[in-house]
């Protein structure tokens, strides 16, 4: 028997896991490791930037305090923005997913979810850029929205943090919407049938039933919706005021109208444990189970 | 036209991830000197030129189709000639093409053209070739007196003049007549309804000038108060947004009744009694220079192409188009016929008289780690 795992075609079968991990595997290392390196390296360097000199290595560790220096208040607008957008798209995506997967005709769910795809056809900055027209002072909406008295008279919508919110929330709903529909759509209807029948009302049997068994999709959707917006810069580039900028702005403006090299990568790592801190401690409150399904679950 | 800042965004937006790369990219040469120290300065090299040519430009910067500029000089050379729109932006290219000319490589580029403060800070770090006068008979024998030499290349040396403007305020007439210079745009009269532009060298000097400061002469004290003034009118919502070219299309959709901007920019602009005026308390010249860099490939067809853009009936056809000011002479004369309107426009064709008094993109004093420091104030306030 010991002969047989030595065998060629065993060791063929212990090597599949590697071979097929390798592309991506090798993809990451090219294309994150190794610029992460660099980044990280360039991130303790000093000089003065526009000079023959340039920026040496140093292990500098004083561009990390300086890319927060002052930083507070965007931060915390980064933030707000970035966790408002998610939370409003999880509002829109969830019911909306509940629908298409489960209430209505299964043939019309093929044309729904092409419907949410749709806006991917156009790039996002093209998208973005309409909504300047939509928001514009002038436009009939911003007229309703003022006859309604949601925006006051003098007020506008274009160039203020609710443009910049509603610019982030359109854009990343695709990734929220797909995730829950896709949890949605696996469960096993009997199961809240069986919850009805143990006298769960339609509200308790959501509760109890399907909310916990989709999970896993609300999770993976918060972090696809949460991590993006948390880095744009374009939805505040476009739709935001001079008072609504956010830290994607700032690393931008720091790399290329700067050319602070330094601080800029520091500032990228700053953001990179920022988002990694939120998401760690978001899978440890909702469970890790949430975010990759349980095993019982897989089989 | 499609004005040369018009792109600046959608550059931007290309830019984070290129920005990745480029980091990985510098990071990759620890002593990162620029393609040549001072004193072992190239010469870019003259003589007859022939085969293939790559030449980086602004969008909408020469006369375009098959009749165009690029058509007509490849038919009289004989060259064959590539050229691309892709300087959107002074830094952004410039960040973009460090890397490369860290190691004394243009990209395969032989010519590109910057706005003169870019072409005299690329000049100071090496990466730029010398140009020889005696390549460029034609353009030393029409270029206009005031052009000959300029604050940041007293003998040319590095940087023929390519094309240039003003830098000003538009008004929409329509809303707010009365504007009539930089200052008013603090009037809290105009609270939300005005623009400034992300170019430091553009508004800060138009600021200091409302302020009665001469912007080649202010102190960087004088800077960083008229960045703080800035600051002040953001905070307070004054300024609605700093923008690139962006600022024509707030114009066109009614979001504001003026903007500081850049005077070739009238056509962008689709509405009705928007008007470029040149403020009665400054005004700012920036002109773009054509420049040979470090490595150069086929340098004889650079000169050559500047000789023939510099002949004034190709410089006409140019001016036609782009609607900028020329720094050759007899195109005037030339447009007088063949296009009139073009011919008496101010913004185009200003007297000396009225750019006497503009300041011309100037950097702010002192060392590169002063202009360091007003340039990240500067950013602070547009950028958060």
């Amino acid at each position: 028997m010991r002969k047989s795992e030595r065998s060629p075609a065993n060791l063929r079968r212990r090597l599949i896991p590697y071979a097929l991990l390798a592309p991506g595997a090798i993809w990451l290392i090219l294309f994150f490791v190794v610029p992460m390196y660099f980044m990280g390296e360039m991130s303790l360097r000093s000089g003065i930037p526009n000079t023959p000199e340039g920026f040496s290595f140093s292990w500098d560790f004083s561009n990390y305090t300086q890319a927060l220096e002052g930083r507070g208040e965007q931060i915390l607008r980064t933030s707000f923005y970035a966790g408002t957008a998610t939370f409003l798209a999880l509002l829109i995506a969830y019911p909306l997913a509940y629908a298409i997967a489960l209430k209505v005709n299964p043939r019309w769910r093929l044309p729904l979810l092409f419907a949410v795809i749709a806006p991917f056809f156009t790039t996002y900055l093209i998208r973005t850029i309409a909504w300047e027209t939509i928001l514009a002072d002038a436009s009939p909406i911003v007229d309703v929205l003022k006859f309604l008295a949601i925006v006051p008279d003098n007020g506008r919508v274009l160039d203020t943090s609710g443009a910049v919110i509603a610019g982030l929330t359109y854009n990343f709903l695709p990734f929220m919407i797909l995730p829950i529909y896709a949890s949605l759509e696996r469960i096993d209807t009997s199961l809240i049938e069986a919850g009805k029948d143990l006298y769960a009302s339609a509200r308790q049997a959501f509760f109890r039933v399907t909310l916990p068994l989709t999970m896993p999709g609300v999770v993976a959707g918060s972090l696809l919706t949460f991590i993006p917006a948390f880095g744009d810069y374009i939805n505040p580039e476009f739709l935001g005021g001079a008072n609504n900028t956010m830290i994607g702005n700032k690393i931008q403006s720091t790399y290329l109208e700067e050319s602070d090299y330094p601080e800029a990568a520091a500032l990228s790592f700053l953001m990179m444990a920022a988002i990694l801190i939120v998401v760690l401690l978001y899978i440890r409150l909702a469970g890790t189970e949430a975010f990759i399904g349980s095993e019982e679950e897989e089989r | 036209v499609i004005s040369k800042r018009r792109f600046r965004a959608l550059v931007a937006a290309g830019g984070t991830l290129a920005a990745t790369v480029v980091i990985a990219a510098c990071g990759g040469d620890d002593d990162s000197v620029g393609g040549a120290g001072e004193g072992e300065r190239t010469v870019a090299q003259g003589g007859t030129p022939s085969g293939e040519v790559l030449i980086s430009n602004w969008p909408g910067y020469v006369d375009p189709g098959s009749n165009g500029t690029i058509p007509q000089f490849e038919q009289q050379s004989g060259l064959q000639v590539e050229y691309t729109e892709d300087v959107n932006d002074n830094v952004t290219f410039f960040n973009k093409l460090k890397p490369q000319l860290d190691q004394g490589s243009s990209g395969g580029r032989s010519l590109f053209v910057v706005t003169d403060w870019m072409a005299k800070r690329m000049y100071d770090l090496g990466y730029l070739q010398e140009i020889n006068h005696a390549d460029l008979p034609t353009v030393f024998q029409n270029i206009l007196p005031q052009f000959e030499e300029s604050t940041t290349d007293p003998e040319r040396k590095f940087s023929i003049p390519w094309q240039g403007g003003q830098t000003g305020i538009f008004v929409d007439t329509a809303q707010a007549p009365e504007i009539t210079s930089v200052a008013q745009l603090f009037d809290p009269k105009y609270k939300g309804k005005v623009t400034m532009l992300t170019e430091m060298r553009d508004t800060v000097p138009l600021i200091l000038q409302s302020e009665g400061i001469a912007a080649d002469e202010a102190t960087k004290e004088d800077w960083l108060a008229a960045i703080d003034k800035l600051r002040q009118a953001r905070d307070s919502g004054q300024i609605r947004r700093f923008t690139g070219n962006e600022y024509t299309e707030d114009l066109t959709a009614g979001n504001i009744v003026a903007a500081i901007g850049w005077s070739g920019d009238t056509s962008l602009i689709g509405k009705e009694g928007v008007e470029w005026r040149r403020p009665t308390d400054g005004c700012d010249l920036f002109f773009d220079q054509a420049v040979i860099p470090v490595g150069a490939p086929n340098t004889p067809a650079a000169l050559a192409f500047l000789n023939f853009a510099y002949t004034p009936e190709n410089a006409a056809n140019i001016t036609d188009y782009v609607q900028y000011v020329t720094p050759v002479a007899g195109v005037q004369e030339i447009l007088q016929q063949e296009s009139p309107k073009v011919a008496s426009d101010p913004k185009i064709f200003p007297t000396e008289e009225e750019i006497a008094p503009c300041s011309e993109d100037p950097d702010p004093p002192g060392s590169p780690e002063d202009v360091a420091e007003v340039e990240a104030a500067f950013q602070e306030v547009i950028s958060g």
